[in-house]
C-alpha cells in the first residue's frame, strides 16, 4: 500500500502587472506619475495607482502633486491591507470595520498627508522666481500642485479602489464583462476635474469596495488609466472596446509579453489624440493553474 | 481615436448702428486673426479647432452653420440689417450646445459675443436657455463691447462670472486687438485642465483679459 499522496495547500494568486506611461504632445514634462506593485497576496499586496497632475500654468507643480499623490496612496494601502489581513473572527477588525475605514478614514488621511506633503515641499522650495514677493495664501499652494488620483488594493480577502478626479477604473470580470465602477454618474465636461487640491478633498473620493467571496470570482483584469488615454478615444464604447482588446491580448499565449511591447505605441497614439500625458497600469489574474507552478510569494523559496 | 473638438462661434452683432467703419473693422479684424486661430490650432494639435459664425440683427442667422475646421475656414464679411435680437441669436446657440448635437467628449467651446448696441428682444430668455445646456455653462465667454453705446451690463451679465470684464474696444485699433485675443487666448484656456473651480479654494478666472492701448485718434 502505497502512501497516501500529500497535498500542497492552495497557493495564493500571483497577479502579473504591465504598466507604462507616455509625455503628452508638446508638453514639457510628463506630469503623470504611477506605481505597480506587489503580487496580491496577504504579506504582499497588490498595489496600483496613477495620478494625473492638471499641467496648465496654474498648477505648475503637478508633476510633484502627482508623485506625492501615488507614493502617499501606495502608503496608505499597505496600512489598509495590513489592517485587511487581520480581519476575521480572530482578527481585530471586521468586513464592516475596513469598509468604513475604507469609505472614510483612508480618503481623509490621504487628503490630509498630500496636502501636507506639497506645502513641506513648498517650504522647501519657495519661489525663486520672485522670492521677495509675499507668500501665495494656502489655497493658491495647493492649486499649484493639483492632481488626480486613482488608485487600488487586491489581497486574497479584498479588492478596494479609490478615484477622485477624471481619469478611469477598468475591471474585467471573471466572465469577460467591462465595467468602470468608478465612472461618476456625470462625466465632467471639458478639461476640468475635481482634484486633491480642492476643498474637502476628501469628500470627493469615490470608493470601490468589492470583497473577494469566491477566487474565481475576482476580476481578471484591472486597469487603471489617467485620462489621455480615455480622452483619446471618440466615445465611452472605444474605450470599453480598447480595455476588451486588451484583455483579450492578453490571454493568447505569449499574450502579457506581446502587450508589454506593444503598450508604449498604443499609449504614444493615444497622447498624439488627447494630446495629454497617458498611462496606463495593470494587473492580471494568472489563469487558475497557474498557481501550481512555482512556490507562492509567502513560501520560502528553494534554490538548491 | 479621435481629437477633441473646439467648438468656436462668434456671436456678431450686425444691427444699423454697427454701419459704416465698425461693420469694416469687424470684418477686417477677424479676416486678420484667421491666421493667428490656426497657428494656435496648430501648436495644440490635439484639439481640432471648428469656427462657426451666428449673426443677429432683425433676426439671428447662421453664416457658418456647420463647424468649419480652422484650416478651411475662410472669412465671408458680414453685413449690418435691422434691429439687434440678441436672445434668438444665444437660443439658437443653445440648441447647438446641446448633447447631441455636441459630442460628450469634447474640449469646453469658445462663445465670442461682440456688439456695439443694446438688445431688442427678449435676450435673457435667450441667456437662460443657453445657461441651460451643460456646455453652455462650461463655455469659455468672451465679450468685445464695440463704442460708447455697447450695453456693457449685458455683455457682463453674457459672461456670467464677476471676476471677467467685457473688453472695450473703442477705436479700429482696438477692436483688432480685442478680436486677435479672442481669437487664440480663448481657444488656449478652453484647452488647458484645469481644477473645477467650483471646488477650489482659490477661483481662477479662466483667461486674462489683456489691458488694450488705448492711444488711436479715431475713436467711436
Amino acid at each position: 500500500m502505497s502512501a497516501p499522496e500529500r497535498r500542497q495547500p492552495p497557493r495564493e494568486a500571483r497577479w502579473e502587472t504591465l504598466e507604462h506611461s507616455v509625455q503628452g504632445v508638446n508638453k514639457q514634462l510628463n506630469q503623470d506619475w504611477y506605481v505597480a506593485e506587489g503580487s496580491g497576496s496577504a504579506s504582499d499586496p497588490l498595489i496600483l495607482a496613477v495620478a494625473d497632475g492638471h499641467g496648465s500654468a496654474v498648477h505648475a507643480r503637478s508633476h510633484i502633486g502627482a508623485r506625492c499623490a501615488v507614493d502617499l496612496f501606495a502608503a496608505q494601502a499597505r496600512t489598509f491591507a495590513e489592517l485587511a489581513r487581520s480581519e476575521g473572527p480572530d482578527g481585530t477588525h471586521s468586513l464592516s470595520w475596513l469598509m468604513n475605514y475604507a469609505r472614510n478614514e483612508l480618503p481623509r488621511q490621504l487628503a490630509a498627508a498630500w496636502q501636507e506633503s506639497v506645502l513641506a515641499h513648498w517650504d522647501r522650495h519657495p519661489d525663486t522666481v520672485n522670492p521677495a514677493a509675499e507668500p501665495p495664501p494656502k489655497g493658491r499652494k495647493l492649486l499649484l500642485y493639483g492632481a488626480t488620483l486613482v488608485g487600488a488594493v487586491v489581497t486574497p480577502q479584498l479588492f478596494a479602489a479609490w478615484q477622485l478626479g477624471d481619469g478611469e477604473l477598468t475591471v474585467i470580470g471573471a466572465d469577460g464583462a467591462v465595467a468602470l465602477p468608478l465612472a461618476p454618474v456625470e462625466a465632467d465636461l471639458g478639461d476640468e476635474t475635481e482634484s486633491l487640491c480642492s476643498r474637502h478633498a476628501w469628500q470627493l473620493v469615490r470608493v470601490h469596495w468589492a470583497p473577494v467571496v469566491a477566487p474565481d470570482r475576482t476580476p481578471r483584469l484591472i486597469v487603471l488609466s489617467t485620462d489621455g488615454l480615455s480622452k483619446s478615444f471618440a466615445s465611452d464604447e472605444g474605450f470599453a472596446q480598447f480595455m476588451a482588446g486588451l484583455d483579450q491580448r492578453l490571454a493568447k499565449d505569449g499574450g502579457p509579453d506581446d502587450v508589454r511591447e506593444a503598450l508604449p505605441g498604443w499609449l504614444a497614439e493615444a497622447a498624439r489624440y488627447s494630446g495629454d500625458d497617458t498611462t496606463l497600469v495593470a494587473a492580471r489574474r494568472p489563469e487558475p493553474d497557474a498557481a501550481d507552478h512555482g512556490p507562492a510569494p509567502d513560501e520560502p523559496r528553494s534554490d538548491a | 481615436m479621435a481629437n477633441r473638438p473646439v467648438h468656436f462661434i462668434w456671436l456678431l452683432d450686425c444691427s444699423y448702428s454697427m454701419q459704416g467703419e465698425k461693420i469694416g473693422q469687424l470684418n477686417y479684424a477677424i479676416r486678420e486673426a484667421v491666421p493667428e486661430m490656426r497657428s494656435v490650432a496648430h501648436d495644440n494639435p490635439a484639439a481640432q479647432l471648428l469656427l462657426r459664425t451666428l449673426t443677429f440683427s432683425t433676426e439671428a442667422r447662421w453664416h457658418h452653420k456647420d463647424p468649419v475646421p480652422v484650416d478651411d475656414f475662410t472669412w465671408q464679411d458680414v453685413q449690418v440689417d435691422g434691429m439687434t435680437n440678441l436672445g434668438e441669436a444665444l437660443e439658437m446657440v443653445s440648441r447647438e450646445l446641446q448633447t447631441p448635437p455636441m459630442p460628450q467628449r469634447a474640449l469646453k467651446p469658445v462663445l465670442a459675443l461682440v456688439s456695439d448696441g443694446v438688445p431688442t428682444d427678449d435676450w435673457k430668455s435667450g441667456l437662460r436657455a443657453l445657461d441651460a445646456t451643460p456646455w453652455g455653462k462650461k463655455a469659455v465667454r468672451v465679450a468685445i463691447a464695440i463704442g460708447a453705446d455697447a450695453d456693457r451690463s449685458v455683455l457682463q451679465e453674457f459672461l456670467g462670472n464677476p471676476e471677467l470684464q467685457p473688453l472695450d474696444a473703442n477705436s479700429p485699433k482696438q477692436l483688432a486687438a480685442a478680436i486677435r485675443w479672442a481669437s487664440t487666448a480663448a481657444v488656449k484656456a478652453a484647452s488647458q485642465p484645469v481644477a473645477s473651480p467650483t471646488d477650489t479654494t482659490v477661483k481662477q478666472p479662466p483667461y486674462a483679459p489683456p489691458q488694450l492701448d488705448d492711444d488711436d485718434d479715431d475713436v467711436w
